[in-house]
């Protein structure tokens, strides 16, 4: 029986509505109790800034497409090269870095939760393995259906029940969390050299539309009674004028749950421009959160991007393909066979170009505009607008209008006339960052009855101690102090155990993968289905007994399970 | 001041040496340097004799000397910014690495990456050189930035990858795919090359011997000639096949196969 006791913690908890108290949080044997006994280990916070442990709701940090971007870029395990220290082994890299480096500099800065963004169900054995090597953080792994022909053959028949019976199946086949839908019906197009404009447009020999298949997978969702809802990357990706899909995507969402969205638009900076070229591009920002404001079945999350060199890695081959053309650079492009595929490129955000400069600010309007932190979560799709230990300084910009105007001196003049940001007065508080860096994510994600995202009693004990005083810090004047202050964690503590100090580790991780098992009624089980069998055999170039993922991939597995629908 | 390295006999000669502290500067305070054998680390009297004669009161003035077996002598010269080092026999890979300023010779032959990434200064090698010469790490954008590598004898495959500065003059021939991937730079093979300056964006390459597998995707835009060399040369822009603006030149009849 191992007990802590953290004394003189200065706590914010949205969940729990506890908003920079000074309390004593007691652990025992991994969770929050009570009360601990006077032999428990005392750490004494000292009025310090005490969270949950972080969570990060979108992120691709393992499998096959992050490896492919460290194979493409060997110049990148140059930077980042850190020595074996007691329990740390070596680490290299900065923007794809080894997956011990990515667990080291997440938990340093006190995330001990992590949703990879995107999971190929075929390659799902690559990422657990990952998982495994990245130990300081729970692992959920978001399935990719966007390409999937079972999906796409239900939702041409309208079947609802059919629909989430082969998400039931091929999560549980992938040891998957939630559904991801990646440019729907767009990757799957780019398998036939074509690509889709909007979501009303016929996926190419499918006849599906991306819209109804949105709108079938929430509904499956919803039926399966997952977790998490929907996550979706929007069509159109990247591409000036694209807002318009954005907004038609978000007015066909239905409010399904009244626990939590039903629908996660993800790294919607990247959906939110105006103009039709890369010429006149500006800011749709208003537009997208006005939507939001009014529809309290979405969140999303900003995609900010942060200047400097970095690795674009998406199931989206086809936007992949456009920017490679853009940059002229290496570029790498997979299909994997009936279900997605991918792209990757490397790519260096300049202040010196206007089109990236307007990326950035558009993300901290979103972050700005949207009037409920809960609705708007924190993240830079890592590593696609910046690699995650940028996190502190978009928490400075977001806290700080003093910040944003000094960067904003900084940057090319067009930013200015084509986004609003530099009229916006809005400074988040430490609360809204609780939110939106934890909190928001637990419940986005619904792994708040897993323990997760907050301190309450029989909660994990995941808890992130900051070396800021919030009573003495004026975020908005002293936003360097913030930075700072969330770059490296007194203490992390991960289900128990103080895990880093002072940004190092002292102990060898033991994280957990949680995956769903959703039940479905007897007669819709596909792994019955002859016509499922059929095609299963004939189109892929795998057995269907060897396509599940074996218990040995996952040693530390946790299963949520979910109640069958009738 | 000369500071004359004599390799000792080692137990185990296969043994690579990482000896990136063996540049002149470094030897202004002494001869107390640290390297590594495999992966221990040795002082440098553990693994040479030395002889120190006269004195300096500059870098620029320190002349190092190997001598012996230094063929598996690693990164000598790496960050060297003045001086000169003479190597009498054989060199190990990525001799002279980020090198801005100074001399190296090398009198026997040099293994692979021999100034890879170099800024400035100059090196001389009397005999051949292997893969990678004068080239950048791999996946970086840029290899050699400026100065000049001279190799009196033949390359390795991918000599100049990345050249994005400088001069790299080779004497006799190189293997495959010389001075792909150029940004900048001039490159003079005396010899033959097979398949040179793929994907090469900028700069200029100049081929005096037979060039095999010429790439198809060269531009041939005319004749030249070349009088310091005493030839006249077809001149190629390319590669047309990812927008280059590079200048290949190929001594008239020396393409063993003529692009379609």
């Amino acid at each position: 029986m191992t007990e802590i006791r953290v004394k003189n913690a200065c706590v914010i908890d949205p969940i729990r509505g506890i908003n920079g108290e000074i309390m004593d949080i007691a652990i025992r044997d991994g969770r929050i109790v009570e009360s601990v006994s006077d032999r428990a280990e005392v750490i004494d916070a000292g009025r310090c800034l005490t969270l949950p442990g972080g969570i990060d709701s979108h992120t691709h940090v393992s499998g096959t497409k992050v490896n492919f971007g460290r194979y493409m870029s060997p110049e990148d395990m140059r930077a980042g090269r850190t020595k074996r220290k007691g329990k740390m082994h070596v680490t290299s890299g900065y923007y794809v870095p080894t997956t011990f480096g990515n667990s080291y500099r997440y938990s340093a800065m006190g995330y001990t939760t992590l949703l990879e963004g995107a999971m190929a169900p075929l390659e799902a054995r690559h990422t657990h393995e990952e998982f495994t090597a990245t130990p300081h953080q729970d692992m959920l792994a978001n399935t990719l259906f966007d390409g999937n022909w079972a999906v796409m053959d239900a939702v041409r028949e309208k079947d609802v029940r059919k629909t989430a019976a082969v998400v039931a199946w091929t999560l549980k086949a992938a040891r998957g969390y939630g559904i991801k839908l990646t440019n729907p019906g767009g990757t799957e197009a780019w398998g036939w050299g074509e690509d889709l404009t909007g979501i009303q447009e016929m996926v190419p020999h499918f006849a599906v539309t991306p819209a109804e298949i949105i709108t079938t997978m929430m509904r499956a969702n919803e039926l399966l009674g997952l977790p998490h809802s929907v996550h979706l990357h929007c069509n159109n990706l990247g591409k000036p004028g694209n807002y318009q899909t954005t907004l038609d995507t978000f007015d066909i969402v239905p409010d399904l749950n009244p626990d939590r969205q039903t629908l996660y638009a993800t790294h919607v900076q990247f959906h939110a421009y105006g103009g039709g070229t890369w010429k006149n591009i500006c800011s749709r920002a208003e537009d997208i959160t006005r939507s939001i404001n009014s529809k309290s079945q979405i969140v999303i999350d900003m995609g900010q991007i942060m200047f400097g060199r970095t690795m674009t890695m998406t199931a989206d081959g086809p936007m992949e393909f456009n920017l490679h053309c853009l940059h002229n650079n290496k570029w790498s492009n997979h299909d994997v066979e009936l279900e997605t595929g991918s792209g990757i490129i490397p790519v260096t955000y300049s202040k010196k170009s206007a089109v990236n400069c307007i990326m950035w600010a558009i993300g901290l309007e979103l972050a700005l505009l949207t009037k409920n932190p809960w609705q708007c979560l924190l993240e830079t799709d890592n590593p696609n607008g910046a690699p995650f230990v940028k996190y502190p300084e978009i928490i400075g910009l977001l806290m700080s209008k003093r910040y944003r105007d000094e960067e904003c001196a900084t940057l090319h003049a067009e930013t200015e006339k084509r986004t609003s940001l530099c009229a916006l007065e809005r400074e988040l508080d430490w609360h809204d960052i609780a939110v939106m860096t934890r909190a928001g994510q637990a419940k986005a994600l619904g792994i708040v009855s897993q323990g997760k995202g907050h301190l309450g009693i029989g909660a994990e004990a995941d808890i992130a101690i900051y070396p800021i005083r919030t009573d003495s810090v004026d975020p908005a004047r002293e936003y360097r102090k913030v930075v700072e202050g969330f770059q490296k964690t007194r203490y992390t503590i991960k289900r128990g155990r103080v895990v880093s100090r002072d940004g190092e580790i002292i102990v060898d991780g033991a994280n957990a993968t949680f995956w769903v098992d959703a039940k479905v009624p007897e007669d819709l089980m596909m792994e019955n289905d002859p016509e499922f069998i059929k095609r299963f055999e004939q189109f892929y170039t795998v057995r269907m007994s060897n396509y599940p993922v074996q218990d040995v991939y996952l040693p530390r597995g946790r299963r949520i399970e979910t109640e069958a629908f009738t | 001041m000369r500071v004359i390295l004599e390799s000792k006999v080692r137990a185990k000669p296969n043994l690579p040496i990482e000896a990136e502290a063996i540049i002149p500067r470094n030897f202004l305070k002494g001869t107390d340097l640290l390297v590594y054998e495999g992966n221990k680390e040795r002082t440098l009297s553990e693994l040479f004799w030395i002889f120190v004669e006269g004195t300096a009161v500059a870098p620029e003035n320190i002349e190092v000397v190997l001598k012996g077996d230094t063929s598996r002598i690693k990164r000598v010269g790496e960050y060297m910014d003045t001086g000169s080092i003479i190597i009498e026999g054989d060199i190990g890979m990525h001799c002279g690495n980020f090198m801005s300023g100074g001399t190296i010779e090398i009198r026997g032959n040099a293994d692979s990456w021999l100034g890879r990434e170099m800024r400035g200064g100059t090196i001389l090698c009397r005999g051949n050189a292997s893969h990678y010469c004068a080239t950048g790490y791999r996946g970086e954008k840029k290899g050699m930035q400026g100065g000049k590598v001279e190799v009196s004898g033949n390359t390795g495959d991918f000599c100049a990858e990345y050249l994005a500065g400088g001069t790299v003059h080779i004497h006799g021939s190189t293997g495959d795919f010389p001075g792909v991937e150029m940004r900048g730079g001039e490159l003079i093979i005396e010899g033959d090359a097979t398949r040179p300056c793929g994907n090469m964006k900028n700069g200029s390459c100049v081929i005096l011997g037979t060039v095999h597998d010429m790439l198809p995707t060269f531009e041939k835009t005319g004749q030249q000639v070349l009088p310091e060399w005493k030839i006249t040369a077809d001149v190629y822009k390319g590669d047309v096949a990812n927008r280059g603006k590079g200048t290949l030149m190929v001594a008239c009849r020396s393409l063993s196969r003529q692009t379609p």
